[in-house]
Parts: structure tokens; C-alpha cells; sequence
């Protein structure tokens, strides 16, 4: 097999979460054959491939060229990472332009950081930020080795070892995570936890750890299965129920917190709609 | 002789460019460009930065509670450091004092991504040029090495495994942990965990202890079979605690190379100290300081001013290289030394941290009360100093952000530097595979970071 790995644009931690994956991903590599990757070897241009992962979403022209080249040339494309999959927090705000000089050959930036999969055909989607190592491995050898990879239709609080506490919750605050002692769920701490919401697989590593869940992992497959649901009206649902108190009350404390929970999928074409209609400006 | 820059305005460079592109075995997308004469001979080169993040126009008008986790995502090799910085900076303006245990816990996770990050660099991106580098571009790279010496990458690979299951314990994923939030940490370990870390770490030891050998033997190897250029002029500079370098310093060592001046002065001169340059032909704007005497931050820079007493295996180390070497450390294929020293240093301190017994107690978090302020902060990232600013408003929402990063600060350095290798190793337009490697060699011993750099 011809694997391959690119980034666009990206932080890298993407990358680095696979890295971390070390001697099975390492002899994985070693056991096929390295068509491109600018971070592992010195080729130039863009080989056909068997496999290529691709992180990060498309700012610039340049990038734009590279996603086609891949569609053009690769047999299979798996997006890894929230900014591939959903534009990722690069794509949450439009970018004013910047002057460069008139024949520098700089790549023309595009007005807005889009996903992967609106210039090539993604075969796999591996959200996260980063996504851990071994979902972005378990993806990669899936396709190497010719099997189905696993599905999580989980959703991140169905995986956390915390408790919700039922009852009302007297300020809701944006604070990632004040230090919520013991296994209380942090919505009952009055912190804007979208673990409910937010697709499982990361075995709720923040909400684990006290911070909260930010949606990295973009919609769970409960908020995806129907016009009817999305992360907001979902959590409104779920915050009613942990806090006793009716649904149009809370959905009016959790205004302006509602854009907040579009960080990581704004630019996502299946939630793009949702968040015209829902999202507050300003 | 002027940089390409200046050589175009002034119009004395009538010749032509050769574009190695793309920069391989970096963080982010780059090129770098290299300037001939009208007969063909190199006049200079420079890196440039392809990609562009945009960050400093996204936040305001965020709330600075979420800053921090935001700002991580600037940088996946360094974003913990961006978003220690964000807190730090955030806390400084709202005079927040953090609880000791979070505190300890922060410098704990701190030493760790320094190893990781640095482990991570030199198995994927640096080994392939001290392990072969003359060999064909299919078998330079990291599994071209593992399928000829799987034992020695094995090594470093441990190494790097023990740092890796030690995060993944205390902090959750690999990039980007989210247990740090302004006003201390989200929780404190137990410490049942932090022992199972402290067993990790100590099986670690050995593979460390390793990896400095063969980065050695590699380095003294690659000596022989490589030029090492000539050695880097200017300032050296890294944040510090009494004197010897520190990730988590206080204030910031400015320091000549050849060892005739030196000042500490502290984060809010710091700032004062940074000009902007920006320039037309990348997305990446160079920051000078001190009227733009070129500066290195990075590994390099903390190694020439010292460990603290605290790291004593690192120290005796260091001495014994830089009496191998000669100090200070100011030659490009020393850079690979100066990871593994580091490495050992993160594993002292890590190590100091989990058996002092500071990390403990239930509190982990002062909640800040938002107001209208401002503050800077500054400290290291794996690849070097840094820079956050901010200010608020009233309703705690960022006003104003400024990231200023190590590349950043390495550009005009890195710029006279490769223009040197290119007047030695460049012969014509023509540029082989060779040469456009000792070039590439020459950005990647800065440690380039573009996704910092382009925030």
C-alpha cells in the first residue's frame, strides 16, 4: 500500500497525536510505502496513493490546490481532525484580508477556512481536536488492512465517570472547568459542558479531568439523526432535565452562551444551516 | 551584503531565485528561496512562511474565559505553552493568585510536553539527518531508519513512550490538554495517579540516558561528514529564574553569543523591547529586538544559559558537552544535543515535581472576577520564547490579543544563517538533492514552527 499523510491548514496537533501512536505507527510505515508526507519525508510533490490522512481545512489557494491533487491522484481520503472534518476553530470567524507584496507568490487566502470534504471526497471522518492517537491509528490501519473501522455512536457523557446531581443550577458561567471537586457532572456546577451533545470516543478525557467538554468532536449521531434535534435544542433539553427547570427559561439563560458551542463545527455544511438561524451575533 | 529584501529595493539584485519548496520535516508549510547574482553565483536566501492563521483577529470579542483553550489551538507542538501563556496573561490583569497545587501541576504538565514535543522532533524530523543523511529520499526518513536499526529508534521511541503515557495519565490527550484554565487547573491529580506517573517515568530512565548517547555518536558522526556552517552571531535569549534558564521564568536573559553583554529585564520591558518588521513576501512578520540585532531562541539558547542546581544529572551533562563542544552552543548541528540535554532536564524536573508532594489538595482553581485590564506574559515553548498580550473589557470579553512566537524572533537569524550555508554550499541554479537538504537542515536546527509563527 502507498500511504500518505498532508496538512493543510493546521496546528499540527493532529499530526503530533499520531506521532504519539510511536512503534506500531512507525512500523506501519515501514511495512508499506511512504508516498508523500512533508512531515516524515523529503518528496516534493504529490504521489498517488493507496491511503492519504489529510488534517486541517483549506485557507488558501494553495491549499485548495493540494486538497484537488489529492482527490485527483489517492484512492482513499480520511479527514483527520475537527478543522478537516468541520473547519475546526481556524474556520468559527472570517479572515480580513492581509497585504502581501505583488509577485511574491504567496498563496491568495480564501475569504473562509472551508472543510476538507467541499473540494475532495473524504472515505473516513476522524473529528477531534486533536482526536486521540489511537482512533486516528484504528482509522489508518483500517483501511491499510482492509476492514471496517469501528463507529462510535456514543456520546462523550455517555462515556464520563461523572454523576449528574438533579437539581437547579444558580448561574451558568464560561469558565472551562473551576475545579468541580469528586464525580459531580459539571452542567450541575453551572459550567457550559456539551458532553451531552458531542460524539463519543475521546473516553470523555476533559469532562474527566473537570474541564468541560468544548464539542471538539463535533455532534453525537443522536443530534445528526434528525432535522429536529441540534446541539443547542439538544442541550437545552438536557439542561432542563439535569436542573428541573423548564425548558424556555433555560433556553433563554443559554443565549448567549449558544455560539460558544458552535466553535468547532461552524463551518460545517451539515450544521452550517442550524447555526444561521440560531447563532447570536456579536 | 544585504538580505534579498534589501537587494530588491535598492536594485542590485538583477538575478535570478531558485525556490526549494516545500520545506519538509517542519511544522507547517514553508519555502525558502534562494537569490543568485546576473552570473549565477548565490547572493542570499530566505524562509518564508506559506500559510496564515489569523488568530490575533478572531478572539476579540471573545470571552477571555475561553481564550485560552482557543489559543492552544495555534500551535499543536507548542499549544500548551499558548495556552499557559493566555491564562498567565489573563491572571496577570486580574491579579489572580493560582492555588501552589496548580501551580505545581501546570510546571508538572509543562516539563512533560517539553519532552514529548522534543522527542517527537528529533525521532520524525531530525534523525533522518544525523542517521542518513546522504541516503535516497526513500529510506531518509524515520521508517527507512526503523527498517535498518529498529533497536536504536526503538530507544528513542521508549523515551518518548514514557513522557506520552505520563500526559495521557495527568492531562488526557497528546495536544492541546484542556485541564489548564485561567486561575489554576481544571482538577489535581490523585496521588495514586501521580505515583503510577512517577513509575513511568522512572522506567523511562534508562531510554533518556540512551538517547543522549546516540544523539552524541550521531553528532559527533555528522561532524565528520558535515560542515557545520558558520557559527551563529548575535544574541541568545530564553526566559529565566536566578540566572539559569527556566520554562516558567520570570523574567527574560538577553545574551551575546560571544559572551560581552548580557541583561535581564522583565516581561513588560520585554514587550517593550519587540519591533515588529513586517514584510511583503511572508505571511509571517519577524519581530526584532535590541535596534534588530538577530536573537535565537529555542533549546540552543537555554542550554548556553544553564540549568538550575535542581537538575543536576542535566547539568553535569551540559558541562560535559560544552566542554566537548566549547561554549556557548552556537553551531547548528549541536541543536540535536541540545534536545536530548533538555529532555533529561524535563525528566529531572517532572521527576522533582511528582515526588515533592506539591501537587496536592482540592484547591485547583481561582475563579477570576472580570474587569476592564490588560497584561502580558511570557514564557517558553518547546521551540522558544513567546509572547501573549491582551486586554480586556469590562464585560471580560478580549479587546485586543498579540501572540508573538519564536520564529518570530528566529527569522532574521535564521535568514543570515541560511544565506550563509547558501553562499558555501550552493554552487549554481541547479540545486541537488544534497545541497537542498544542508539548506533545509539549516531552517530545521531553528526548530521552525509555523503555525506559531503565522498565528
Amino acid at each position: 500500500m502507498y500511504v500518505a499523510t498532508a496538512a493543510l491548514c493546521a496546528c499540527g496537533g493532529c499530526h503530533c497525536s499520531l506521532m504519539t501512536v510511536g512503534e506500531p505507527f512507525i512500523a506501519l510505515l515501514a511495512d508499506n510505502s511512504i508516498s508523500y508526507s512533508s512531515h516524515f519525508v523529503d518528496r516534493r510533490t504529490i504521489a498517488p496513493s493507496d491511503v492519504v490522512l489529510v488534517t486541517g481545512g483549506i485557507r488558501n489557494a494553495e491549499e485548495l490546490e493540494i486538497a484537488s491533487e489529492i482527490g485527483r491522484t489517492s484512492r482513499k481520503v480520511i479527514a483527520v481532525g475537527s478543522c478537516a472534518v468541520y473547519g475546526g476553530i481556524p474556520g468559527a470567524g472570517d479572515i480580513p484580508p492581509v497585504e502581501v507584496e505583488d509577485g511574491s507568490g504567496l498563496p491568495a487566502l480564501l475569504p473562509r477556512l472551508e472543510p476538507l470534504d467541499t473540494a475532495v471526497p473524504v472515505e473516513l471522518y476522524v473529528p477531534g481536536c486533536p482526536p486521540p492517537p489511537n482512533l486516528i491509528f484504528e482509522a489508518l490501519k483500517s483501511v491499510v488492512e482492509g476492514y471496517s473501522s469501528i463507529r462510535f455512536d456514543s456520546t462523550v457523557c455517555s462515556d464520563c465517570p461523572r454523576r449528574v446531581q438533579r437539581g437547579p443550577v444558580r448561574r451558568w458561567t464560561l469558565h472551562p472547568g473551576t475545579g468541580v471537586h469528586g464525580a459531580d457532572c459539571l452542567l450541575s456546577g453551572g459550567m457550559m459542558c456539551l458532553g451531552p451533545v458531542t460524539r463519543g470516543g475521546c473516553r470523555a478525557s476533559c469532562p474527566a479531568r473537570g474541564a468541560v467538554c468544548a464539542g471538539c468532536r463535533g455532534p453525537s449521531d443522536a443530534v445528526l439523526s434528525s432535522q429536529l434535534h441540534s446541539m443547542y435544542a439538544d442541550m437545552v433539553k438536557y439542561v432542563g432535565l439535569t436542573c428541573g427547570t423548564r425548558e424556555d427559561k433555560v433556553a433563554r439563560e443559554m443565549a448567549a452562551l449558544l455560539r460558544w458551542m458552535y466553535l468547532f463545527t461552524r463551518r460545517d455544511p451539515v450544521t452550517r444551516a442550524r447555526i444561521r438561524e440560531k447563532v447570536v451575533d456579536g | 551584503m544585504g538580505s534579498p529584501e534589501e537587494l530588491q529595493e535598492t536594485g542590485e539584485w538583477t538575478g535570478q531565485k531558485v525556490r526549494i519548496y516545500p520545506v519538509t520535516r517542519i511544522q507547517g508549510r514553508a519555502d525558502i528561496e534562494v537569490f543568485f547574482t546576473p552570473h549565477q553565483k548565490p547572493r542570499g536566501a530566505r524562509f518564508r512562511a506559506l500559510e496564515y492563521r489569523g488568530f490575533e483577529e478572531m478572539v476579540p470579542g471573545m470571552p477571555a474565559l475561553r481564550g485560552p483553550s482557543v489559543m492552544s489551538r495555534l500551535c499543536g507542538p507548542c499549544g500548551l505553552t499558548h495556552q499557559l501563556l493566555s491564562c498567565l496573561a489573563i491572571e496577570s490583569a486580574l491579579d489572580v493568585e493560582v492555588p501552589q497545587a496548580a501551580a505545581s501541576f501546570r510546571e508538572l504538565i509543562s516539563w512533560l510536553f517539553l519532552a514529548q514535543s522534543h522527542l517527537l522532533t528529533m525521532v520524525y524530523s531530525v534523525l533522518p539527518d544525523y542517521a542518513l543523511p546522504m541516503s535516497d529520499v526513500s529510506v531518509r526518513n524515520v521508517a527507512g531508519i526503523y527498517s535498518v536499526d529498529r533497536e536504536g529508534v526503538s530507544r528513542l521511541l521508549a523515551a518518548l513512550a514514557a513522557f506520552t503515557r505520563a500526559i495521557s495519565a495527568v492531562a488526557g490527550l497528546p495536544a492541546h490538554p484542556s485541564v489548564v484554565v485561567p486561575g489554576g487547573t481544571s482538577y489535581l491529580p490523585a496521588a495514586e495517579g501521580l505515583h503510577r506517573v512517577s513509575e513511568m517515568l522512572a522506567e523511562g530512565r534508562e531510554d533518556i540516558a540512551e538517547t543522549l548517547r546516540l544523539v552524541e555518536m550521531l553528532t559527533r558522526r555528522s561532524s565528520r561528514m558535515i560542515d557545520p556552517g558558520p557559527p551563529l552571531k548575535g544574541f541568545y535569549v530564553t526566559t529565566s529564574a536566578d540566572g539559569f534558564a527556566d520554562i516558567n521564568g520570570d523574567s527574560v536573559t538577553i545574551s551575546r553569543f560571544d559572551g560581552e553583554e548580557r541583561r535581564v529585564v522583565d516581561p513588560d520591558s520585554f514587550l517593550d523591547m519587540l519591533d515588529k518588521r513586517p514584510v511583503g513576501w511572508s505571511y509571517l512578520v519577524p519581530v526584532a529586538i535590541l535596534k534588530g540585532e538577530p536573537c535565537l531562541v529555542g533549546p540552543m539558547a537555554r542550554v548556553n544559559l544553564g540549568f538550575g542546581p535542581e537538575a543536576a544529572w542535566a547539568c553535569e551533562e551540559r558541562a560535559r558537552i560544552l566542554e566537548e563542544w566549547g561554549a556557548p552552543l552556537d553551531g547548528e548541528l549541536l541543536f540535536f544535543t541540545a534536545l536530548a540535554l533538555e529532555v533529561i532536564w524535563a525528566w529531572e524536573n517532572a521527576s522533582r515535581l511528582l515526588e515533592g508532594g506539591t501537587i496536592s489538595g482540592t484547591d485547583s482553581c481561582s475563579v477570576p472576577t472580570m474587569s476592564e485590564s490588560g497584561a502580558v506574559a511570557v514564557l517558553e515553548t518547546p521551540r522558544g520564547t513567546a509572547l501573549h498580550w491582551l486586554a480586556m473589557d469590562r464585560g471580560g470579553a478580549v479587546a485586543e490579543y498579540r501572540v508573538v512566537s519564536s520564529l518570530q524572533l528566529n527569522q532574521a537569524l535564521l535568514d543570515d544563517h541560511l544565506t550563509s550555508v547558501a553562499l558555501k554550499e550552493v554552487g549554481g541554479l541547479e540545486i541537488s538533492d544534497i545541497t537542498s537538504q544542508r539548506l533545509q537542515f539549516a531552517v530545521r536546527s531553528f526548530l521552525p514552527c509555523v503555525s506559531c509563527g503565522t498565528h
